[in-house]
């Protein structure tokens, strides 16, 4: 039985290869794209952490984008971070852990970098992806579709408009405008026929795990269901006289404590806490939270000490420690291996001890 | 603090932690000491409560129903909503749109409607003399 990459070749793709990069959008890039070449260090628009790299049903999107195009055969897989995320990349390295990361001041220019050294080693179509949609692409279809285009750039669209994927002709493409090529020009339109999640707010995540739980998507929660629709991530404690009604998502490492109850789709991700007789309706509660006793979280994601009402869109940042806040010891999996790919930035380096001063506040504070 | 027909309406502060609420439970316990207190706690300024906040208001609670009173909220927040919700009293609490409302529907069934010094059960024994001669 042939592999996905047999078919790749055997469907006369040639070598394919895939960038993926934590950026803002591309429309931000080249606004300022004369003043990002010269100014390297502009201040950006983007602080918090991109949605796509927060964890849903067990795994960010972007590990599941990057899983994607490995089983399709995909090996050349370029992961690059834009430096206006460095606040957070922590959080992005952790979540990413399996896959090393390139920061740099602007992953844009990066990506046209990796683009050039594409041709050396023969990869001649490359997918560029920016982590931000949860789109159910099939790379095949997609590969196939730029094919018979025979245009240089075929860019990804659903019925809202364009999405941030692109597969390029890189034997054809003039790396220099590339940037351009991709912001300015017409490219062949793929229609994506599957499941897209934009992602641009909170309550898409949300969103994400209601599909998913649902079977709307084919988004699959991690570890084994337990019951028809409850899912239970590996080493998840959940007390005997707690309930778990379906559908619902029990993730890594986390203890949901006696006489409690997560019900309606919720989906409680990996290390969490939620204390004694607590219910959880139709809500996500994001990585390393903690859920104090005796409440009732309905119709909301809580992340650390901020929880996100849906139903009135109302966010609030709760001081009382007792109530939520993060929980224990975030996990440090993450193996960061620098690479010698475009402009270090080593005011990161400084992030990660600020990083690890949190871990050991939050320490204290439990 | 606005006294209408007997009920008090209070304003509760922005922000209604341990410190806030001790203050401004000194002011409201003499309140609550009359007999039927009839009190509404205007929320339309607080933008956060915390747990004592919380403890606070149920202490209120408790305190008029002893006496045979209420306490009513109004004007409350979203945020405000979402955190009672959050600690699972906000079902405890009547909430109206606005004070007068709430200072209205005291007045629905008016004080005079049940005798204040006989016990509700006094009328029920003669009743059942009634019926008892009537059978």
């Amino acid at each position: 039985m042939g592999t996905r990459f047999d078919v790749l070749r055997k469907g006369g793709f040639g070598v394919v290869g895939a960038i993926i990069i934590v950026a803002p959008e591309l429309s931000h890039a080249t606004r300022g794209l004369s003043d990002a070449r010269s100014h390297p260090r502009a201040p950006r628009l983007h602080k918090g952490t991109p949605l796509a790299c927060v964890e849903v049903l067990g795994r960010s999107v972007l590990e599941r984008g990057v899983d994607q195009m490995l089983r399709a055969g995909i090996n050349a897989i370029t992961l690059l971070g834009d430096s206006c995320f460095a606040p957070v990349r922590g959080e992005i390295d952790r979540v990413a852990a399996n896959f090393p990361f390139a920061w740099g001041d602007d992953a844009w220019l990066g990506a046209t970098q990796i683009l050039r050294r594409h041709k050396e080693p023969g990869i001649d179509v490359t997918f560029l992806v920016r982590a931000a949609a949860y789109v159910e692409l099939d790379p095949v279809d997609a590969l196939r579709f730029h094919r018979e285009q025979q245009q240089v750039v075929t860019r990804a669209f659903d019925e809202d408009g364009p999405l941030d994927i692109w597969i390029i002709d890189t034997a054809r493409a003039e790396s220099e405008d590339i940037l351009f090529m991709l912001g300015e020009s017409e490219p062949a339109r793929y229609a994506v026929q599957g499941y897209v999640n934009r992602l641009e707010e909170a309550r898409d995540l949300r969103r994400l795990a209601v599909d998913s739980l649902s079977s709307r998507c084919r988004l699959r929660p991690q570890g084994s269901e337990t019951r028809p629709g409850v899912w239970i991530d590996e080493g998840a404690q959940v007390h005997r006289t707690a309930r778990i009604v379906a559908p619902a998502f029990v993730g890594r490492k986390s203890k949901v404590e006696e006489q409690c109850l997560i019900t309606r789709c919720s989906n409680v991700e990996s290390n969490c806490q939620i204390d004694y007789g607590t219910v959880v309706e139709d809500s996500s509660i994001l990585s390393n939270s903690y859920v104090g006793i005796g409440l009732d979280v309905a119709h909301s994601i809580v992340n650390g000490n901020k929880l996100l009402n849906l139903e009135r869109d109302v966010t609030l940042e709760i001081a009382d420690p007792n109530m939520i806040r993060r929980n224990g010891i975030p996990r440090k999996e993450a193996i960061v291996q620098p690479a010698d790919v475009y402009g270090w930035d080593e005011m990161l380096s400084v992030q990660d001890q600020d990083e690890d001063k949190r871990v050991l506040d939050d320490v204290s504070e439990v | 603090m606005l006294i209408s027909k007997l009920v008090v309406i209070m304003e509760l502060p922005e922000e209604l932690n341990r410190e806030t609420a001790q203050n401004f439970w000194l002011e409201l316990q003499p309140l609550l000491e009359s007999h039927r207190p009839r009190i509404v706690l205007d929320c339309s300024h607080v933008r956060y409560i915390d747990g004592a906040g919380v403890e606070m208001l149920l202490q209120c609670l408790e305190e008029a129903m002893k006496r045979d009173g209420d306490m009513k909220l109004s004007a409350v927040s979203p945020e405000s909503e979402v955190i009672l919700e959050f600690m699972r009293v906000y079902r405890v609490f009547e909430v109206f749109p606005t004070s007068e409302a709430a200072a209205q529907s005291f007045s629905a069934i008016p004080a005079e409607a049940v005798p204040q010094d006989a016990p509700l059960y006094a009328g029920l024994f003669a009743d059942v003399e009634v019926l008892k001669q009537a059978s």
